[in-house]
């Protein structure tokens, strides 16, 4: 291993984990992500285990899972394992895909509630132009936050990845930690 | 005092608040308005152009009268209406457009000369001379003609956005939305209840009569209850919906924290952005009032907001009032203010067969005239010729109500005349899933708005395939307003139909001989309904009165629309609320805080902060800073993070043809490991993004563009992929963010390398110019070297994952110290790029061609690359200005970008000019300023003088014509 | 404005980046006689209808399909979407 030590995206050496009310936001600075976008003529692979999912939707396996991110394409997650070659692992198991190491690319913020799912999506409401009521556990689209493209995941009724481009991960950051501030001023 | 019995207000709560520096006392539930009300005070404001003296005109949103400064210091808001400011402890509120006291107004005087104010005055009495406009008569206009004023400090308080989704909206929580509501919310549907008040109930809350026997205040409680308990249902108070967007989208502005004295940890305001599959108007209506002569003395309302503010507010603006008529619903308004304790002087109603509905006495005719400059002492009553004064504190108008069309005219729709109501009603082409109901329909009486409402909400949701029914309704009034139309008395003197911008029957008389009789030209002449109420209380009024003068009926005179926002919005809530470096988002590179550690100064490049130069101890100077940096990597090493290019991963079996036919030049060519400089033209022709292109394996490349250019290159290179060629296999995606991209240049540069790749060959032979590879570096971390160079010297860019982007530059620091290893910025990246004539953001700025550039052969003429066919159209072909360098004669001279280039002794005009200078620096290696330009003929006239002109500041500079290569022309270093 | 995305259902327009005409899919064959005159046209002369639109809208903040919108110009109604790939493939825009 290279004795260079990596740090976050936001610039630390820890992960950034904040709580606001019943929100906790964790950076998940372990996460490897690789996109995978079919050849022409491929048979849709099962890579890891994986069946993956269609058009809006996230599919977990173990330790492992991948989201559509468009027509043909989609992101494979995996946990833990930033610091390795993700995506070579990936192109083992997708034979006729081009797989492309996005790791570095993105920062994702998980979003955990200690009460259900009310919390979530009163965050969602104040960031993003997507009906959380019809964005359940499994769902997964790309859509614009607060001028920066992102990914959500809805990971659970009580959690909510959000995941936004490196470079931007203070920008990001920020607008999370204002609107989650807020609701917490809101609640109390 | 005027304060009553009853009423919606906390009475065991008092509140103190200050207007125009004396304190009074109110209670919570208050309006500002009913609490100066309730304190005797009618005089609130002075009028836009006469200064005429104005009181409380309404209950409502639509105020054209009680508009006042709110708040102090940063937090005053100008042209605040009274109407709908709620009452808080310690609320400080002054009037607002006059020159000393409010009682006194010295602008007043505007009111001796308002013949010569009339209606299109200042664009008969402006027009010359010219220069006067500016000088002379905007400022003085704009002193005299103003309304509040603004505190011109930064608004402290932070305002929000969010965006809601709901199967229907219901605009208004008055009978009609109450009933939508509670029908729809009964079926299941996601519901969204907005309204504008802070108290559900609409005009429930101003009227006496009951619903089921009881206080309507008791149903609106239950109502508000069973909704307030169901998930599916959001009640929005405060909150008004200000414009209907295409598809179904509304906005909708929350006052969260207005009615505060301060926000404290919440937001002021937020916008909402509402996506709703139906949507049901119910916004009630507007009174009207009858235009007669004086018609604006304070403590002349309208007869509904005289009624609510006994009602709802227990105030009225006087102990002796008189109410004018052309309906029953005036005598509804004497009935319950004698209920009250209210003396009631008189009703006056124009119909000759009215009858009196209690004990008050009823008056067959008109009033005519009223007295009281700055409090109403008594109106002047003509019946059948007969005048008489009548003594009077308050006086109640009644015209009939206005469907609040407002919303259902956004989208082009145009309102029907209903001749039964004598008013406008909300007809075809308005927002799609729009459904109008209750009062803002026509359906003005209790128990048709209960009806409506629910049906409205039925009607909506069943074409949604969602089955309801309507909710059970109380009993309630159903009784028919029996209006018959006045629209003015008339008569001598002024008779204002618009009292916010002062526009008078007079005024539309006057247009209406001067040929501006179209509603639109009505309306420019005048000003009417351009004030900050958009002439809600007297749009209709003044096209009855044209009406009239034409002799067409009302819908053949014109509609009035209306546009969004509803009321008027704050700036701050429309900004969304992220100020100062949260302005936009800032993209910041992998190195920013290791930068920002060696006191770097940044620099915007687009999104992203860049670090610019890096200052070190003793330099005082930027230009100090800059030629150090420059000079250390051309004489050793230098680093610079390059993060920013856009970097975009095309894979796939067609991914060589697709990029042949994306750039201007060949790269399905291009050997696997090698890397190539690549041009990207416009489908027109023109020169657009340039950047390298690296093949990492047969169906493996990685492309660069610009750092501006690449959210534009990456969609064009999708649109081509998607749109253009789909046939192709190729894939892409961006990799931006994922690798740090360093660039590591100088004569040492390779020696640095060297210290850190894990056994990898740099020699020449093994690496040489334009070679690319994936390596491993620092014990085990995977790379890619690219050997490439902007600078001109030695030079390789290195890509790790962005995590090491940091310990990566700390390393090359720390290896590179003995070889003189210096970080530089984007001054010193510029400065190097111009003295080594590579073109950038400066001279690809999409007037310009490749041949311009010197990159003319670059075009391949064998394939179909984007932009290629129209590159040699024979204007483009015929252009002879190139890139050439520019060197001052007298090296103590400074070279500009952007002056223009002219032949020595040639006159300075646009017929004669050369060409431009597209970029500029100091040199530290020329050791003078140099530029960069495009001359025409350039190529041959090197060696030649040509004069670089600023004709705007007078500059002129004598230049020497060079080739753009200041630095190593024949590319040594580069190759070494 | 909202957008029928043909896999994602509505979307706000905002996620949107707008190009124009889908006339656009219709690139002339730059190495055919004649490819001069046939890019002049295909560059710079759009029909610009009153009326029923075909035109070309990028998801660029969502899945960065590109699409052929149908859109009523006077109403802003929405008559339909695809992606632009599909229309392409089946012999461009009419």
């Amino acid at each position: 291993m290279t004795d260079l030590t990596p740090i976050t995206a936001l610039g630390a050496h820890a992960p950034a984990r904040h709580a606001f009310g019943a929100l906790t936001i964790t950076e998940n600075a372990g996460l490897a992500l690789a996109s995978l976008a079919l050849r022409r003529g491929a048979t849709q692979p099962a890579p890891l285990g994986l069946a993956l999912p269609g058009p809006g939707a996230w599919q977990a396996g173990q330790g492992v899972a991948a989201f559509w991110t468009g027509p043909g394409q989609w992101m494979i997650e995996a946990e833990d394992r930033a610091e390795s070659d993700f995506a070579a692992a990936l192109a083992a198991e997708a034979p006729g895909c081009s797989i492309t190491e996005q790791s570095d690319g993105w920062t994702a913020f998980e979003v955990v509630s200690d009460r259900g799912g009310a919390p979530i999506r009163a965050l969602m409401e104040k960031l993003v132009n997507i009906d959380a009521a019809a964005f359940g556990p499994g769902s997964a689209t790309r859509t614009g936050l607060h001028h920066m493209g992102v990914f959500l995941i809805r990971r659970g009724e009580d959690r909510l990845a959000v995941i936004g481009m490196r470079s931007l991960a203070g920008a990001l950051w920020h607008a999370l930690e204002e609107t989650a501030g807020r609701l917490k001023g809101e609640g109390a | 005092m005027t304060r009553l019995t009853g009423g919606l207000i906390d009475r065991a709560r008092n509140l103190r608040f200050t207007f125009d520096g004396r304190t009074y006392a109110g209670h919570p539930g208050d309006t500002l308005a009913s609490a100066l009300l309730a304190n005797g005070v009618r005089l609130m404001g002075r009028s836009f152009k006469y200064h005429r003296p104005r009181g409380v005109f309404s209950a409502g949103s639509e105020e054209p009268n009680a508009l006042v400064e709110l708040r102090s210091g940063a937090r005053k808001e100008p042209n605040s209406r009274a109407t709908v400011a709620e009452l808080y402890d310690g609320l400080e509120a002054a009037s607002q457009n006059h020159v000393g006291p409010l009682g006194f107004d010295l602008l007043a005087v505007n009111d001796l000369f308002s013949s010569f104010f009339a209606a299109g005055f200042y664009y008969k009495t402006f027009m010359w001379p010219r220069a006067f406009w500016e000088k002379l008569y905007e400022p003085a206009i704009r002193r005299a003609a103003g309304l509040g004023s603004l505190s011109m400090q930064p608004d402290p308080d932070a305002y929000d956005k969010g965006f809601l989704h709901c199967d229907l909206l219901v605009i208004g929580g008055g009978a009609a939305g109450l009933s939508a509501a509670l029908t729809a919310s009964r079926a299941g549907a996601r519901v969204i209840l907005a309204d504008e008040d802070f108290r559900l109930g609409g005009r429930l809350l101003a009227e006496s009569h009951l619903l089921d026997d009881a206080p309507a205040t008791e149903w609106v409680a239950q109502a508000e209850a069973e909704l307030a308990a169901l998930p599916n249902v959001r009640i929005l108070c405060r909150t008004t919906v200000i414009g209907a967007f295409d598809h179904g989208v509304y906005g909708a502005v929350e006052r969260v924290a207005d009615h505060l004295p301060e926000p404290g940890r919440q937001v002021r305001q937020t916008l909402w952005r509402i996506t709703a599959s139906r949507a049901v108007l119910a916004a009630g209506a507007i009174e009207r009032h009858i235009p007669f002569r004086n018609n604006d003395r304070p403590g002349i309302m309208l007869a509904g907001a005289m009624r609510a503010y006994a009602n709802r507010w227990a105030a009225s603006p006087a102990r002796r009032v008189a109410i004018f008529t052309n309906n029953d619903d005036g005598h509804r308004t004497a009935l319950d203010l004698a209920a009250k304790g209210i003396e009631v002087a008189a009703v006056i109603d124009s119909r000759s067969d009215a009858q009196a509905q209690g004990h008050y006495r009823l008056v067959h005719g008109m009033v005519c005239d009223a007295k009281g400059r700055l409090g109403l002492r008594g109106v002047q009553i003509d019946s059948d010729g007969r005048r008489e004064w009548l003594d009077c504190g308050a006086l109640g108008v009644a015209g009939g109500w206005n469907p609040n069309v407002h919303l259902a005219s956004h989208h082009r729709g145009r309102p029907v005349w209903d001749a039964a109501l004598q008013a406008f009603v909300p007809g075809e082409g308005g927002p799609c899933g729009l459904i109008a109901a209750g009062a803002a329909k026509g359906q003005g009486s209790t128990a048709a708005a209960l009806r409506s409402g629910a049906g409205a909400a039925v009607e909506a949701l069943a074409q949604l395939g969602i089955e309801a029914r309507s909710a059970e309704l109380p009993a309630a009034e159903d009784a028919p307003a029996g209006l018959r139309p006045l629209w003015h008395v008339p008569g001598k003197g002024r008779a204002w139909v618009d009292f916010q911008n002062d526009v008078t029957v007079k005024d539309i008389k006057l247009a209406h001989q001067e040929n501006m009789r179209p509603v639109e030209h009505l309306k420019r002449w005048t000003t009417l309904g351009m004030a900050t109420d958009q002439g809600k209380t007297a749009n209709v009024t003044a096209l009855a009165v044209m009406s009239e003068l034409t002799g067409k009926p009302i819908p053949e005179t014109g509609t009035t629309i209306f546009r969004p926002p509803y009321s008027g919005v704050s700036l701050s809530v429309l900004g969304g609320g992220d100020t100062g470096p949260h302005f936009r988002p800032r993209r910041l590179t992998p190195t920013h805080e290791w930068a920002r550690a060696q006191g770097a100064v940044f620099v915007e490049v687009g999104p992203w902060v860049r670090a610019q130069y890096f200052p070190r101890p003793g330099e005082t100077h930027w230009r100090q800073t800059v030629d150090r940096e420059v000079l250390a990597t051309r004489a050793g090493v230098g680093i610079c993070d390059v993060t920013t290019l856009g970097k975009v991963d095309v894979q796939g079996a067609d991914a060589g043809e697709f990029l042949d036919r994306i750039y201007a030049n060949a790269m399905k060519s291009l050997k696997v490991g090698m890397v190539r400089y690549g041009l990207m033209l416009r489908e027109d022709g023109m020169a657009w993004d340039d950047g390298t292109c690296a093949r990492l394996a047969e169906d493996h490349y990685v492309t660069t563009t610009t750092t501006a250019q690449a959210g534009p290159v990456y969609r064009q290179m999708e649109f081509a992929r998607q749109c253009l060629w789909p046939e192709l296999d190729v894939q892409l995606i961006s990799t931006t963010d994922a690798w740090a991209q360093i660039a590591v240049a100088g004569p040492n540069a390779r020696r640095l390398l060297e210290r850190i790749v894990d056994g990898f060959d740099l020699s020449n032979e093994a690496f040489p110019f334009m070679a690319c590879a994936g390596l491993m570096v620092c014990g085990g971390l995977r790379a890619r070297l690219f050997r490439i160079s902007f600078s001109g010297e030695l030079a390789y860019e290195i890509a790790v994952p962005a995590r090491y982007g940091q310990a990566l530059v700390e390393r090359l620091m720390e290896k590179g110290a003995d070889l003189g290893a210096t970080p530089y910025g984007t001054e010193a990246l510029g400065v190097m790029r111009i003295e080594k004539g590579h073109a950038a953001g400066n001279e690809l700025n999409g007037q310009t061609t490749a041949q311009m550039l010197g990159l003319g052969r670059m075009v391949s003429s064998k394939k179909d690359g984007i932009g290629a066919v129209m590159s040699r159209r024979e204007g483009l072909a015929a252009e002879t200005r190139v890139l050439v360098g520019l060197q001052p004669v007298d090296p103590a001279q400074p070279v500009l970008a952007g002056m223009h280039l002219f032949a020595e002794g040639a006159e300075h005009r646009t017929e004669t000019d050369q060409g431009w200078i597209t970029s500029a620096c100091h040199s530290p290696h020329v050791g003078s300023s140099i530029g960069l330009g495009f001359l025409a003929d350039g190529g041959t006239r090197m060696g030649e003088t040509v004069i670089a002109a600023n004709p705007l500041q007078g500059q002129k500079v004598a230049l020497r014509v060079v080739p753009p290569h200041f630095i190593d022309p024949e590319g040594g270093r580069l190759r070494d | 404005m909202l957008i029928p995305h043909p896999l994602l259902g509505l979307r706000d327009a905002q996620e949107f980046t707008y190009l124009g005409d889908a006339v656009l899919l219709n690139r002339p064959d730059g190495m055919a006689e004649g490819a001069e005159a046939a890019f002049a046209e295909y560059v710079y002369l759009r029909d610009n209808p009153a009326g029923v639109h075909r035109e070309l809208w990028f998801h660029e903040q969502g899945d960065r399909s590109w699409l052929v919108v149908t859109r009523d110009t006077t109403t802003h109604e929405i008559l339909g979407a695809e992606l632009a790939r599909d229309v392409k493939l089946k012999g461009g825009a009419a």
